[in-house]
C-alpha cells in the first residue's frame, strides 16, 4: 500500500509504533497490527460499543475513529485492566463483579462494557442505578438483560472503595463497615499497612505508573 | 465494512483546510466522524481524498462574548453537555446534549458537525433556528455568515458553498427574561427523535412574549421553523391555554412521514405535546434568568 504512514499509540502503557492505511480504523489496528483481540467488533454500524476503548481518558467507539485520528494518544483495552493497581495483581474489581453478579452470558459485549464502566468509575467512583444505566447506554447485550451488568459495576465500585480504603486512602462517607466488603486486610493505620498481598499494600508498586490513562 | 482507499490531509489551521478544499475536487470533511465514517465505511461516500480537520486547535472552542455563545467546529457533544457556562444560561442546549446518540458517540462527535450533515432527524438543527442563531463559514473568498433560517436546503444539504469550511454556530446571549428548552420523542436510548421540539421564549417587562422561536427535528425534510405558533405566541402572555394552541400549530405546520415506528397523524400530535413541554420549560427558565439559578 502506498499510502501508509507511521503512527504512535501507547495502549495499556506501551507505546507502539506502527503501520497504517488512513482507511485503517482504530478497532482494526488494535486487534490487527497490535493483537489485541480483547475488542470486540459487533455490529459495523457504530452502535453496539463492543469496540469501546478508553482514549486519553474517555470512552470511544473505537469503529468509528481511524487509526491516524488516535496518533499520539493514550489507550486503554481490555487487555490493561489486570496491569491496574487496583487489580493487585488479579482481577480488576469491575471484571470481579462481573463474575460475581453474573454479567455475562456470551461475553462478547464484555469488554466493551467494562471500558464504559472503568470510565464511568474513573469520573465518579459511587454511581447511582440511573448514572450507571446512562454510562453503558452505548453498549448493547443481547443476553443479560442489563439488569446483572449494573449490579456488576456496583459490586466494582464499593469494591474500589473498599481497596482505597485499605490503601490509606479517605474512605468516602460510607456507612458499610468493612466486614461487607471482601477487602483482604482490615484498618489502615497511619500507613502502617500491609494487606498481606504481594507487592500491593506494602510500599511502592511497578504497577503504580501503568495504565492506558493519565489522571 | 472498510472503506475504500482513501489520500488523506490534516490540516492545522483554518486556511490551510480551505486551501485544501479549493485546490482537491473529490473530498469529504472529517470533523467528529460519528456520521462521516460509517458513510465511509458503507461506500455511502467514497471520496478519494480526507480532509481530517481534527488537528486545527483554533476550532476547539465553547465560549461566550458580549453578544454571542459560540460553537467552534470542533466542540464535541460531551463539551456542551459537560459545559457549566450552558447549564446555567443555555437550557436548550443543556437539554439537548444528553439526548444525542450515546456517551461514546457524544466523545467524538462535534455539535458543528451534526449541523453541516444536516439530518432531518438531527436535534441540533432545530436547537439553532428555535435561537435564531448563525453558521459561520470560511471560503476562499474570506467569512461568511449565514443565518440558520437560510441554512438547510433539503436532507443532508445545505448552503454552505463547497469550498467553505463551517468554523462556528453562534446564537445570541439569552436577553435578561429568555429562557428555552427541548424535547425529544425516541423510542430507545441512542436513537434519532421520532420528532423533537426546541422553543425559546423572551419576554418583555411586563411579562408578555416579546420573541418566540420553535425549532422542528424529524417531522419535515429539513430541521424547519413553526412560524406560525412563533406568531400566535408574541405579544402574549404565557400560559397554558396559548401553549396549547401554539402547539396545534406546530403541528399543523410539520409534515411527518409515516414510518415503522409511528403514522403521521401520529407524530404531529407528537409534535403538539413537545412543543407545549418545550414552551412551558422555556417559560419557566425565562422568569429564572435572571436570577441565575444554576443547577
Amino acid at each position: 500500500m502506498t499510502n501508509a504512514r507511521e503512527i504512535t499509540l501507547t495502549v495499556n502503557g506501551t507505546e507502539h509504533t506502527i503501520e497504517v492505511e488512513p482507511r485503517q480504523l482504530l478497532v482494526h489496528a488494535i486487534r490487527e497490527e497490535l493483537d489485541l483481540t480483547g475488542t470486540h467488533i459487533g455490529c459495523d454500524t457504530g452502535n453496539c460499543g463492543a469496540c469501546t476503548v478508553i482514549k486519553d481518558g474517555e470512552p470511544i467507539k473505537s469503529c468509528l475513529m481511524f487509526a491516524t485520528q488516535a496518533d499520539g494518544s493514550e489507550l486503554m483495552t481490555v487487555e490493561g485492566m489486570e496491569d491496574l493497581p487496583e487489580a493487585r495483581g488479579e482481577l480488576h474489581p469491575l471484571q470481579e463483579g462481573f463474575r460475581e453478579e453474573h454479567g455475562l452470558q456470551c461475553g462478547y459485549c464484555t469488554p466493551g462494557m467494562l471500558m464504559s464502566g472503568k470510565a464511568l468509575l474513573d469520573e465518579n467512583p459511587d454511581p447511582n442505578e440511573d448514572e450507571i444505566r446512562e454510562a453503558i447506554s452505548g453498549n448493547l447485550c443481547r443476553c443479560t438483560g442489563y439488569q446483572n451488568i449494573v449490579r456488576s459495576i456496583e459490586y466494582a465500585a464499593d469494591e474500589l472503595e473498599s481497596v482505597a480504603a485499605a490503601d490509606g486512602g479517605e474512605r468516602p462517607t460510607d456507612s458499610r463497615s468493612a466486614s461487607e466488603t471482601r477487602s483482604d486486610g482490615g484498618v489502615a493505620v497511619d500507613g502502617e499497612f500491609d494487606c498481606g498481598v504481594e507487592n500491593c499494600c506494602g510500599g511502592p508498586t511497578t504497577d503504580r505508573e501503568r495504565g492506558g490513562e493519565s489522571e | 465494512m472498510k472503506p475504500a482507499q482513501f489520500e488523506q490531509h490534516e490540516p492545522e489551521t483554518v486556511e490551510e483546510a480551505v486551501s485544501l478544499l479549493e485546490s482537491l475536487d473529490d473530498r469529504a470533511i472529517l470533523a467528529g466522524g460519528q456520521s462521516m465514517v460509517p458513510m465511509l465505511r458503507f461506500r455511502l461516500a467514497v471520496p478519494e481524498t480526507v480532509i481530517d480537520i481534527n488537528r486545527i486547535e483554533s476550532l476547539d472552542y465553547l465560549e461566550e462574548d458580549d453578544e454571542w455563545l459560540r460553537i467552534g467546529a470542533l466542540a464535541r457533544h460531551a463539551d456542551v453537555e459537560e459545559s457549566e457556562l450552558i447549564a446555567e444560561k443555555y437550557g436548550s442546549f443543556a437539554d439537548t446534549a444528553p439526548l444525542v446518540a450515546d456517551p461514546q458517540i457524544r466523545n467524538r462527535g462535534t455539535v458543528a458537525g451534526a449541523i453541516a450533515q444536516a439530518d432531518p432527524k438531527g436535534d441540533w438543527g432545530s436547537v439553532l433556528l428555535a435561537h435564531e442563531g448563525e453558521v459561520v463559514a470560511q471560503g476562499p473568498d474570506g467569512e461568511r455568515v449565514i443565518p440558520a433560517d437560510d441554512f438547510f436546503l433539503l436532507p443532508y444539504d445545505t448552503t454552505l458553498d463547497e469550498n467553505e469550511l463551517l468554523t462556528e454556530l453562534r446564537v445570541p446571549v439569552p436577553a435578561d427574561r429568555e429562557g428555552s428548552a427541548y424535547h425529544k420523542l425516541k423510542r430507545k436510548v441512542g436513537d434519532y427523535a421520532m420528532a423533537g421540539s426546541a422553543a425559546r421564549l423572551v419576554l418583555d417587562e411586563d411579562g408578555r412574549i416579546e420573541r418566540a422561536g420553535i425549532g422542528l427535528t424529524a417531522v419535515d425534510i429539513t430541521n424547519v421553523r413553526a412560524t406560525d405558533a412563533e406568531a400566535h405566541l408574541e405579544g402574549e402572555r404565557p400560559g397554558s391555554e396559548l401553549f396549547k394552541r401554539a402547539g396545534e400549530l406546530a403541528a399543523e405546520q410539520s409534515n411527518p412521514e409515516s414510518d415503522e415506528h409511528g403514522d403521521a397523524d401520529y407524530k404531529e400530535r407528537m409534535v403538539n405535546v413537545l412543543t407545549q413541554r418545550a414552551l412551558a420549560d422555556a417559560a419557566e427558565r425565562a422568569g429564572l434568568v435572571k436570577r441565575r439559578v444554576s443547577q
